[in-house]
């Protein structure tokens, strides 16, 4: 479904991806590990068309995306939930979810039912603006936002970054749910356990390409990942 | 007197906050200072006159003197924008990941242009705008309002109150509100955030073109270089009111045209000019983000 062959993407003199290839089928649960600054944020704004790779190639169903604008990516049903959320502080909640929908893919009405049945607290606070909700709170909702655009491959950017265990483990079952009603996805981790857990397969990041790749079960007890990702 | 002055003062701060719009949205937008939007009002009084003058020509001011001004009024507001929009995609696009100072200098550029632009095309002396209305008006207890006061406050107003509506209503104002927000998430669900930029210079032309018109028919006279002091006024006016807010280019243009023409019958006309930048002082040092704005001010 997704395929990123040699991709190679710089800011400025920096080379962040040095020929990243991986790929992504249609239903799964794929994570991406890594330490800090291994690229694993600037692979998923490659493939959203936010950055745009120096070299390679990225096919999304068989089409190339590279150098695509990320409006149309997105209408392609891409939507990525980046890294720190990044809610639109001054819209409300509501406004967030419609700014999802403003692809106009999928019904947006049904959508938002959805997405307010998934998140019942983000019912609550319809008319409270983004940047007042909790963490916990704005991470349900650029998920929810995220899935307003019905997408068909869902990028998640460490979506349990800075939450309580029991919020984490919320939106980790949400992502199966997710996943279970179609959507494929792509997890990018910090909790490579949980992550690892989630997914079918994994994709080691380091220093920019792929060190170590494998299904999720194996990863979790090969020695080196052990080692490096997993703390033991 | 004072009300008389109230009257005068809101007649001019209900323009200024016209220009202040279009500073403040493409502010909050592109956190440029788009020093060419003076030069827009301008333009607007000038394509104001050249329309008029053939209307007069062809006939039809002396038919149909209001069908008249409201062609006047749409084609001014229809090129005008259409500067504001090649602007930005010849002056500014080009330079939106360059550094910050770059595109603030390609807009002093663009306004120098128009400016000698202007003067080359029609001339460095004053060019006078028909008188339509004569003096008439209306009295109410002491005051006397002109018709053409109030067309300018109704006007005025009107626009701002859609341009609001439009702002928090409307697919498009949303986008606006998002991309002012976070560009790079803006684009992530979708927005073509060229297109909302386009937009955004659209309208604030377009009311830039309608305060050129109004004031060219108050003052009835018209030069190349009215752009400069009336664009560093609304200017002052947004940053008054918080730059980025439209609330606030509103409000702080209502109130730079009372303080002058309060100030300028009160203190001293002399300083007229004077009376904003004293305010603006005033409320930068108590208020830094401005009357309703966020205290981001060291962007600019
Ligand atoms: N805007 C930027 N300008 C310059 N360099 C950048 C920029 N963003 C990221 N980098 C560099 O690119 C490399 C990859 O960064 P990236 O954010 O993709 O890492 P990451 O794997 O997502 O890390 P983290 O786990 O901390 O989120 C790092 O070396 C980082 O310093
Ligand atoms: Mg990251």
């Amino acid at each position: 479904m997704l395929e990123l062959i040699d991709i190679h993407t710089f800011y400025g003199p920096v080379e962040a991806l040095r020929g990243v290839t991986f790929e992504v089928r249609q239903g799964e649960v794929v994570c991406l590990i890594g330490n800090n600054g291994a690229g694993k944020s600037t692979a998923l704004m490659t493939i959203s068309g936010i950055m745009r790779p120096a070299a390679g190639d990225i096919f999304f169903e068989g089409i190339s995306i590279k150098g695509v604008s990320p409006h149309r990516i997105l209408r392609m049903g891409i939507s990525q939930v980046p890294e720190g959320r990044r809610i639109f502080p001054k819209l409300t909640v509501r406004e967030n979810l419609e700014m999802g929908a403003y692809s106009g893919r999928g019904n947006a009405a049904s959508l938002l039912e959805k997405v307010y049945t998934l998140f019942p607290v983000l019912k609550e606070r319809h008319k409270q603006a983004g940047g007042t909700l909790s963490g916990g709170e704005q991470q349900m909702l650029a998920i929810g936002r995220a899935l307003m655009s019905s997408p068909k491959l869902l990028l998640l950017d460490e979506p349990s970054l800075g939450l309580a265990p029991i919020v984490t483990s919320k939106i980790f079952r949400t992502i199966r749910e997710i996943n279970r009603e179609g959507v494929t996805v792509l997890l990018v981790e910090q909790n490579a356990r949980a992550a690892l857990k989630l997914s079918e397969r994994g994709y080691v990041l380091e220093n920019g390409s792929v060190s170590l790749h494998g299904r999720g079960e194996d990863l979790l007890n090969n020695e080196l990942v052990r080692k490096a990702y997993l703390g033991e | 007197m004072f009300l008389q002055q109230v009257i005068n003062g809101l007649t001019i701060g209900s323009v200024y906050a016209l220009i202040a719009l279009g500073y403040s949205m493409v502010y909050g937008i592109l956190e440029l200072i788009n020093f060419a939007h003076g030069e827009i009002y301008m333009l607007g009084a000038y394509l104001g006159i050249i329309f008029l003058a053939f209307f007069t020509a062809i006939g039809l001011t002396a038919y149909n003197l209001p069908l008249a001004l409201f062609l006047t009024l749409i084609l001014s507001v229809v090129f005008c924008a259409s500067y504001g929009f090649t602007i930005e995609k010849v002056a500014y696009k080009p330079l939106r990941n360059a550094p910050r100072l770059s595109p603030l200098i390609s807009a002093i550029g663009v306004s120098i242009f128009l400016q000698n632009y202007v003067m080359l095309t029609q001339g460095a002396t004053d060019k006078v705008f028909p008188h339509l209305f004569g003096a008439s008006g209306f009295q109410f207890v002491s005051v006397r309002m002109t018709y053409l006061q109030l067309v300018i406050i109704l006007t005025s107003v009107v626009l701002m109150v859609a341009l609001r509506l439009f702002v928090r209503n409307t697919k498009m104002g949303k986008a606006m509100r998002a991309v002012a927000q976070d560009k790079t998430m803006a684009s992530l669900v979708g927005v073509n955030v060229d297109t909302v930029i386009s937009v955004t210079f659209i309208i604030g032309s377009g009311l830039a073109a309608v305060a050129g018109l109004m004031v060219a028919m108050y003052y009835g006279l018209v030069n190349y270089f009215i752009g400069y002091i009336a664009g560093i006024k609304a200017f002052t006016a947004a940053v008054l009111g918080g730059i980025g807010s439209i609330r606030g280019a509103v409000f702080g243009g209502i109130l730079l045209g009372l303080v002058e023409s309060l100030g300028g019958s009160y203190i001293s006309s002399e300083y007229k000019d004077a009376y904003a930048f004293i305010i603006l002082i005033i409320v930068l040092l108590v208020k830094p983000g401005g009357l309703f704005g966020r205290a981001e001010l060291e962007k600019v």
